[in-house]
Parts: C-alpha cells; sequence; structure tokens
C-alpha cells in the first residue's frame, strides 16, 4: 500500500513545473559557483606554496642558528579543498604562525600571507553550502506547502482517506516521495561539482574527503528534510494553499534571511572580557619580570663585565634584544637576534662566556615560554572561545545554524579543525625544543656567530601537517548533526498529532 | 477607475495574512537596526574625536620647528563617521577609515625620510572567531526582505484573480486592462509602504530620540533620498511580480519563478559575479609592492651615494643634493603607494561596476553613497586627502620662505628654518561631503535602476494586453 502511495506522491511531483525549476537553478548555481570557487582554491594554494618557499628561502638565508630561530621559523597553513564546500573559518583566520623556542604559537599569533586584494573583502563570498542554505529550504518549501492542503481544497483527500489507510501512511509517502524527488537536484548538482573538483588539477581529494562530502550530503539531505517537515507542518495546520503558501515564505524568510542575522546582535553580551585578560596579563608579566630578575642575576654572577645584549663583544652585524609584548593577544616574549659574522680579536676572548651565557639562558626561555602558554591558553578560550561558543549556541537554534555547523565540522574549516593546525604548530615546537635539548645547540658558536660555522638547517624536525582524520570530523559533526535530527523527528511527531486529529 | 481597483486591492490586502506578517518582520528588523545603531555609533564617534585629538595634539607639539613639521608631516587623516551608518553599513569592516600622513622609514646620519601618504589596508580581526553574519541595516532590510515582501505581494496579482475567475468578470466590465494593471501595482504598492513607511518612522524615531545620535537637516534630506530609492527599488519588484503574474495561468507556477529569479537575481549574482571579475585583473601583490619599493630605494641610494654619506657639512651644493635625495625618496614612495591603491580600487570599481546586472546591487550602492558610507565614500575621502597633502606641503615652502635666515633647501635639517610655526596658521583638513558629487556618482546608478524600473513595467503591461484571459 506504502509503494503505491509513494508512487503516486512521485508521479505527481517529477512531472511538476516547479521540480524543472529547481533543478535547472541548481545546477546553474552550483555549476557557476564551483568553478569560481575552485579558481578561488588555486589563488589560495598558489599563494601557500609561495608562502612556504619564501619563509625556507629566508631561513637559508639566516647564518647562525639564534636569528633564523627568532626571525624566520614561520609555519604555513595549506588551504583546505573542502573549503569550497564550507569555508567557514578557513579563509578568515591566520594562515602563517611563527613558532620557536621563545614562543608557543597560538591562533593568535597567526598571520596571513594571502597576496589579495584587502578592499576586495567588501564583497561576499559564498560557497556551495550556502547556496544549499538558501536554494534546498526553498525548494523544500515550495514542495511542502500544497502536500496536504492542496488535497484538502481538491477533496481528493477525502478519496483517500475513505479507502482503509491509516493517516500515518499517507504522511509517510508524501515525505518519502517528496524527498526522492528534492534528492535528484541536490545529488545532480553535487555530482557535477564533484566532477568539476575532480578535473581541476590543483584540487587532490582522498578518500577521506569524499567520506567528508559524503558527510555533508548527509547533513543536506537532514537540512532539506527540516524544511520539507516546516512546509508540511504549516500546509497540515492552514488546510488552505494560498496560506499555506505566504505563511512558508515568511516562514523561511525569518529562518534563512532575518534570525540568523539579527540574533547575534540582539544577544550581543554587554560584558567586558577585559577583566579577565588584565589579570592573565598581569599573570604572565610577572612570570616574565622574574625571568629577566633571573637573566640578570645570571649575568651579575657571571664575572665578566660585558654588557647586555651580546655581552660586549661587539662584532659586525646586527643585534637586537627586547621584551615584546600584545595585551589584546596576551603574547609576551622576550625577543633576541644577534647575527655577527666577524669578531675582533677582544670580542673573541668574550665568546665562551656569551656560549655560558646562552647555555643559561634559553632553557630558561623555553621553561618561561611554557609557563606563559599554560596562562594564556586557558585565557583566551575564555575570552574569545566562550563568545563564540554562545553565539554558535544561539545560531544552532535555527535549522540554519545546525546545518551550517555540521557541515563545517565534516569539510575541516571550523574552530576545532582550526585549531589542530596550531596543536600541529606546538608539537613541531616541541621536537624543536628537543632538538636543542639533544644537540645543544644554543651552546655552540654557531649560536648567535658565523664566521667558523654556519647553521646547518637541513638538521631541523621537518614540519608537517595533516588536517585531522574522518573519524575526528566525524565526532565534531555528530552534535549537530543529531539536532537536526532530532528537528526532523520532532517536526513529523507535530505534523502526525496536527493531521490525525484534523477533520477532513 | 485606477484608484478604484486600486482601494479594493489595498482593503483585500489590510486584511491578509501577509500584510500582518510583513508589519511584523520589517518592525522587528528596523527596531533591531536602531537598536544596534544607538549601541554602534557612539563607540564609533568617540573613537574617531580620540584619534583626532591625539592627531592634533601630536601636530601641535610637531609645529614648534618647521623642519620637524616637514618632515614628521600632518599626521593621520580620519574619516569621519556617516550618522547614517544605519542605513547602509558599506562592508566599512574592510575599507580603513585612515590614511597614514606621518610614516617615514629611515634616517641616515643627520637626514631623515620624510613623510609620504601611506594607505593602510584594514588587517582582518584574526582574533575574532565568532560566526560572521550579515549586518543589518537599511539596505539589508529593504534589498532583501523587502523585495521578497514585494513578490509575495504580486505574484498572485493577476494569475490568481485568473484562477479564480474574478479577471473575467472584470474585464467583462468595461475596464481598460491598462487601468487594472495600474491599480493593482498602485493597490501593492501602497499596501507595502504602509508596513514599510510605520517601520521606518518607528526606526527614526527611536535613532532620533536618543541623545547620543543628531541628525542635521542635510542628513534629514539625505534620509528622504534614501526612502524614495526604496521605493523605487521596491516598485521594481511589484513591476517583476506583475509580469510574471500576467504570463501564468497558475499563481503558484508564478511564485515558483519568481522566487528563483529573486535568489538567483538577488542572493547569488552579486557575490559570483564580483567573484569572476576579479580573476581578470589582478593588483600589486605585497610581495611585488616590497620589491619594487626596494628596487626604487637601491636606485635613488646609488644616484645619490656620494652626498648621502657627507655628515655635518656646510657646502651649499651638497645640501641641496641631500634635501633633492629626501624630498626624491618621499616623491617616489608616495607615488607607489598611490599606483598599488590605485590598482586595488580600480579592481573592485570594476567588480562594481559588472555587478549592477543585480538590482540589490544596485540599491545597496544608491544607499551607501546617499548615507555617506562604503566604497564610494571611501573613494571621496581620499580626494579630500591627497589635495590637502599638496596644501600641507605648500605651506611648508611658503612658511620656509618667510624665514630670511633659512637657506630654503627643503629636506636637510640645516637646510630650513627651525623657527616655530603658528599651529594656528596651519591648514586644517577636512573631510568634507557634498550632496552634489553623491548626486554625480550617484546618477548611473539611479538611472539603471529607473530604466530597469519602466522595461519591467512595460513589460508587464505588455503581457497582460496580450494575454488571454
Amino acid at each position: 500500500m506504502l509503494t503505491t502511495l509513494i508512487r503516486r506522491e512521485l508521479l505527481d511531483n517529477l512531472m511538476t513545473f516547479r521540480f524543472a525549476a529547481a533543478l535547472f537553478i541548481m545546477l546553474l548555481l552550483i555549476v557557476a559557483n564551483t568553478a569560481v570557487l575552485i579558481e578561488d582554491y588555486e589563488r589560495r594554494l598558489a599563494d601557500y606554496n609561495t608562502a612556504v618557499k619564501t619563509h625556507q628561502q629566508k631561513l637559508r638565508e639566516k647564518k647562525n642558528y639564534m636569528a633564523g630561530l627568532a626571525e624566520e621559523i614561520k609555519l604555513a597553513r595549506p588551504p583546505n579543498p573542502l573549503s569550497i564546500f564550507n569555508v567557514g573559518l578557513d579563509k578568515r583566520l591566520g594562515n602563517s604562525v611563527s613558532a620557536a623556542h621563545d614562543l608557543v604559537p597560538t591562533l593568535w599569533d597567526a598571520f596571513t600571507h594571502g597576496a589579495d586584494n584587502p578592499l576586495f573583502n567588501i564583497f561576499t563570498a559564498i560557497d556551495i553550502v550556502f547556496i544549499f542554505e538558501v536554494v534546498l529550504s526553498l525548494m523544500a518549501l515550495i514542495f511542502a506547502y500544497d502536500a496536504i492542503a492542496g488535497e484538502h481544497e481538491r477533496g481528493t483527500l477525502r478519496l483517500v482517506l475513505t479507502n482503509s489507510i491509516r493517516r500515518g501512511y499517507i504522511l509517510l509517502a508524501k515525505y518519502i516521495s517528496a524527498m526522492l524527488c528534492l534528492l535528484v537536484p541536490l545529488v545532480m548538482s553535487l555530482l557535477l561539482a564533484l566532477i568539476l573538483l575532480t578535473t581541476a588539477t590543483a584540487v587532490a581529494l582522498s578518500t577521506d574527503d569524499f567520506l567528508r562530502i559524503g558527510g555533508i550530503v548527509l547533513a543536506s539531505l537532514a537540512y532539506l528534510s527540516v524544511f520539507y517537515l516546516i512546509g508540511m507542518l504549516i500546509s497540515a495546520a492552514t488546510r488552505r494553499t494560498s496560506t499555506a503558501l505566504i505563511v512558508s515564505m515568511f516562514a523561511w524568510g525569518f529562518l534563512v534571511l532575518v534570525y540568523p542575522n539579527v540574533i547575534l546582535v540582539a544577544t550581543d553580551p554587554p560584558e567586558d572580557p577585559r577583566a579577565r585578560r588584565d589579570t592573565a596579563f598581569e599573570q604572565i608579566e610577572q612570570l616574565w619580570t622574574e625571568f629577566d630578575r633571573e637573566r640578570l642575576k645570571f649575568l651579575h654572577n657571571d664575572l665578566v663585565p660585558g654588557e647586555e645584549p651580546d655581552l660586549g663583544i661587539h662584532g659586525y652585524g646586527s643585534v637586537g634584544a627586547d621584551f615584546n609584548s600584545s595585551r589584546r593577544t596576551l603574547r609576551y616574549y622576550y625577543w633576541i637576534s644577534i647575527q655577527y659574522s666577524e669578531v675582533g680579536p677582544r670580542g673573541e676572548t668574550l665568546v665562551p662566556h656569551a656560549q655560558n651565557y646562552f647555555r643559561f639562558l634559553v632553557p630558561l626561555m623555553i621553561k618561561t615560554a611554557e609557563q606563559t602558554w599554560h596562562v594564556r591558553d586557558a585565557a583566551l578560550k575564555d575570552i574569545y572561545g566562550q563568545q563564540a561558543a554562545v553565539d554558535r549556541m544561539w545560531l544552532n537554534l535555527s535549522p540554519i545554524g545546525m546545518y551550517d555547523a555540521a557541515t563545517q565540522a565534516w569539510a575541516g574549516t571550523d574552530w576545532g579543525s582550526i585549531q589542530d593546525f596550531f596543536v600541529a604548530a606546538r608539537q613541531w615546537r616541541r621536537a624543536l625544543v628537543n632538538y636543542l635539548y639533544d644537540t645543544e645547540v644554543y651552546a655552540a658558536r654557531e649560536w648567535f656567530l658565523s664566521d667558523k660555522a654556519e647553521a646547518d638547517w637541513s638538521t631541523l624536525p621537518p614540519f608537517s601537517y595533516q588536517r585531522s582524520g574522518i573519524a575526528v570530523n566525524a565526532q565534531r559533526a555528530v552534535p549537530h548533526l543529531f539536532l537536526l535530527v532530532l528537528t526532523n523527528f520532532v517536526l513529523f511527531m507535530a505534523i502526525f498529532l496536527v493531521f490525525v486529529r484534523s477533520e477532513v | 477607475m485606477i484608484w478604484h481597483i486600486a482601494t479594493r486591492e489595498i482593503y483585500e490586502n489590510l486584511n491578509s495574512l501577509r500584510f500582518g506578517l510583513t508589519l511584523l518582520l520589517l518592525l522587528a528588523l528596523m527596531l533591531t537596526n536602531a537598536v544596534t545603531h544607538l549601541r554602534e555609533h557612539p563607540k564609533r564617534m568617540q573613537k574617531y574625536h580620540d584619534a583626532i585629538t591625539n592627531t592634533r595634539n601630536a601636530l601641535t607639539a610637531r609645529a614648534d620647528n618647521l623642519y620637524t613639521l616637514a618632515q614628521k608631516g600632518p599626521g593621520n587623516f580620519y574619516k569621519t563617521p556617516s550618522p547614517l551608518h544605519f542605513c547602509a553599513e558599506g562592508g566599512e569592516a574592510f575599507i580603513p577609515d585612515v590614511v597614514r600622513g606621518e610614516s617615514h622609514s629611515w634616517r641616515r646620519g643627520a637626514l631623515k625620510s620624510f613623510w609620504r601618504l601611506h594607505y593602510p589596508s584594514v588587517r582582518p580581526n584574526l582574533a575574532n572567531i565568532r560566526p560572521e553574519v550579515t549586518k543589518v541595516d537599511w539596505g539589508f532590510i529593504v534589498g532583501y526582505v523587502l523585495s521578497l515582501t514585494a513578490l509575495l505581494f504580486t505574484f498572485d496579482a493577476i494569475a490568481g484573480e485568473r484562477e479564480s475567475g474574478t479577471l473575467r468578470l472584470m474585464l467583462a466590465n468595461a475596464i481598460p486592462r491598462h487601468a487594472v494593471l495600474l491599480g493593482k501595482f498602485l493597490g501593492a504598492l501602497i499596501s507595502l509602504l504602509i508596513p514599510f513607511t510605520l517601520a521606518t518612522l518607528m526606526n527614526l524615531l527611536v535613532i532620533s530620540t536618543s541623545r547620543s545620535v543628531q541628525l542635521t537637516a542635510g542628513e534629514w534630506g539625505r534620509l528622504g533620498i534614501i526612502f524614495i530609492i526604496a521605493i523605487l527599488y521596491v516598485c521594481l519588484f511589484l513591476a517583476l511580480g506583475l509580469l510574471v503574474s500576467a504570463r501564468m495561468q497558475r499563481s503558484a507556477v508564478s511564485l515558483v519563478i519568481l522566487l528563483l529569479a529573486w535568489v538567483t537575481f538577488v542572493v547569488f549574482m552579486p557575490s559570483t559575479l564580483a567573484t569572476i571579475v576579479r580573476g581578470f585583473s589582478s593588483p600589486m601583490s605585497r610581495a611585488e609592492f616590497q620589491e619594487r619599493r626596494g628596487q626604487l630605494d637601491t636606485a635613488l641610494k646609488e644616484q645619490y651615494r656620494e652626498y648621502i654619506r657627507i655628515r655635518n657639512t656646510k657646502r651649499y651644493a651638497v645640501l641641496q643634493e641631500q634635501g633633492a635625495y629626501v624630498t626624491k625618496d618621499a616623491q617616489q614612495h608616495e607615488r607607489l603607494n598611490r599606483e598599488r591603491l590605485a590598482q586595488e580600487i580600480q579592481q573592485v570599481k570594476e567588480a562594481r561596476a559588472i555587478i549592477r546586472i543585480s538590482p540589490v546591487a544596485l540599491v545597496q550602492h544608491l544607499m551607501e553613497t546617499f548615507a555617506g558610507t562604503g566604497f564610494e565614500r571611501h573613494l571621496q575621502f581620499l580626494e579630500n586627502v591627497q589635495p590637502y597633502a599638496r596644501q600641507f606641503r605648500e605651506f611648508i615652502i611658503e612658511n620656509d620662505g618667510h624665514d630670511a635666515e633659512s637657506l630654503h633647501l627643503i629636506g636637510v635639517p640645516t637646510g630650513m628654518s627651525q623657527r616655530k610655526v603658528e599651529p594656528a596658521a596651519m591648514p586644517r583638513f577636512k573631510d568634507t561631503r557634498s550632496l552634489n558629487r553623491d548626486f554625480n556618482t550617484a546618477a548611473v546608478d539611479l538611472l539603471l535602476l529607473v530604466l530597469l524600473f519602466i522595461a519591467l513595467m512595460s513589460g508587464a503591461y505588455l503581457a497582460f494586453v496580450r494575454a488571454e484571459i
């Protein structure tokens, strides 16, 4: 019986004008935008490759370790190919970060290496998920508004119900067949997008990426179904197609256009995180004051009369040392760089003392940097992370917010996935610190001089960043996906109740 | 007769669900807009006034010595925030509000590099991990929400009557078809304008009762213009709705077509076209810019090498060459900065020209222009800064000329007057805006909007006249 109903509904839906129009517009938008997005991705990939090359080249130009580590270690984050689907934070946040023994890298130290026209940002960029957000929801409502009200008006509902069919079956048949119809434009446009993606040489998709895209399709399906059910609920409740249509359209305008844009402004948290920031900054400042005291104590006990920062070696080249800090991002570190290519005979006698000083100083810097990080990480998560989490929560009250969050998680462009890069950067820094401890290169002459021996950058541990595995993506996407599915169930229950209790 | 039909339409609409929902939606949006503006605008003004005061104090401190003034420059220029920011946000988060007029780069012996105009770009706030949303300004409310409701008011205007058979009845009387069409149009327009005007008035009421935002007569005039533009834009969509409604036999089909057209032209067209146009030209990248700057530096240094090294000299010829070096250095840097800026602006201009295909881009450009925000306003600000920079340099030369002890060699400390400059005598930077200029920049957009409206309206007329009932 169910299959008969579904077949009838399917034929009803497939032969309509709205189906053809929806299919056409979907294909048009997806193909045009995917081509543009691929081009954009290629440009970002080229930027990334240039950045990596320049960073390495600049590092190699530095002849001693200290200068190279203090100035030229920059780790670049490759663009995510799935940002074509949902760009999330991939383009917005910093994609290069300095990392060395003196500073533990965090998201807030990142900068951008892109070579773009900054004025061009006034144009909004779109991605495939945005198209789905707008078009799929609209399509679902157009398919749903007359599902029950239409039959009610024509009187066919009464006819169908005179047969001994349970009302739940009718609902289910309508739902399944409409979803099947709506799947066609979704799947076809996605296939076209995939064809474009696989033919583009710059975009290399792995098996995991295809699975992630599968996850995005799953989320899209749940999102589509939410809107279809909203339309059906309206259709069941209003009983007149013209009313149902108007209510559906306003519901769409509210859910897609108004709510996501208004809610964050309306609930802008008035509290100022300044107090939290100030206490953390003071704590960090104290750590570095302690560091400075120990450093000066060492210099004081050391019987060499030379002055900082080069202890009076006065070689040929540049030299500098200073404390750097930023209250906004709670950044604090001691920056010291000496690049001498030659040393005079008087300076030569001081070199062993300097080596002694750095043997003491560098481990102290490493230790203080790590202590700073513990304070900083917790504080920054409170200051910036909490606000973002509250925003997310508000957005998650609408289907569009859940869908966006779920697809971001699948694509790996959400906050968690961006943080993975910085976790990798911190791991690399750990490897670098271990390398420094193992080789004790900071006590060597080529740490700050390049006259007898030069720094060998090839022995440095290599940095590599892999996007987190699909399991992690899935784990991050599941809560949002679950919310979407839950909304589906609630809506279906509501329709069922309304429909069962309604008079025909 | 037209009026008769229009009143009938209005009565019908006033009782309808869509009227109530539109009113509710617009009121909520406009209220949010007003509240946000009242919260943000004082902060913006405070920031601007602080910046201005700092610059003025620094400038007064510099005025003790003409050479210092000439070397350090007039300080930063800040764009005056528009009190009509709530009408059109204009992507101001990505448009810089400052031009630096005090940057200098090097010091060689007694010589210091002179100031040059430097156009900083807005660095995106990389610490911000909050989800990003569209700003709810009038541009958004009119451009997206109101246009959608306009379609919802007209999609069944003719197709609906055709379905119910009343169209045939109506035309059986001796009513000309254009009267029916115009009546429908006016009816829909007025019944849409009622909620929009109410919402707008409430928005303005909230904004103008606050003491922190004060609007002058000129700004009320601009608001009037913006309101008229909004009406024109609404008319455009009403005409589109009538056109499609007249062609289609069924109102549902008409709505599907209208919605798909709306989604394509309003939601997607601007950003897709902008991204496509972006590929056509590539402005100087940061690396390229730095390389060119380095080349220019080396070339000039090479040219004046023998003079730069000399220190503590009083020889006129040497001082003259040193002065020439300093001024040329500043000039070529400024030229390079301007060249890069011009390329960036050109790219944006091209994109903005192309996205005019989308009516929402037209209306947003117009609103930005009259609200004094956004890209065109930025260009105007730059146009204000550049002549002032010239004026400031002329002021220095003129003042130096008044000092008999000076050697009149601009660029070297010993060749210039060291006298105090009266701070009041210095030219003052004024970030002026004129309605005339705004009209000039808006003319094309305005004409396009009117043209599009006429085209759609006559299309609707033709479609309806030739339609079989």
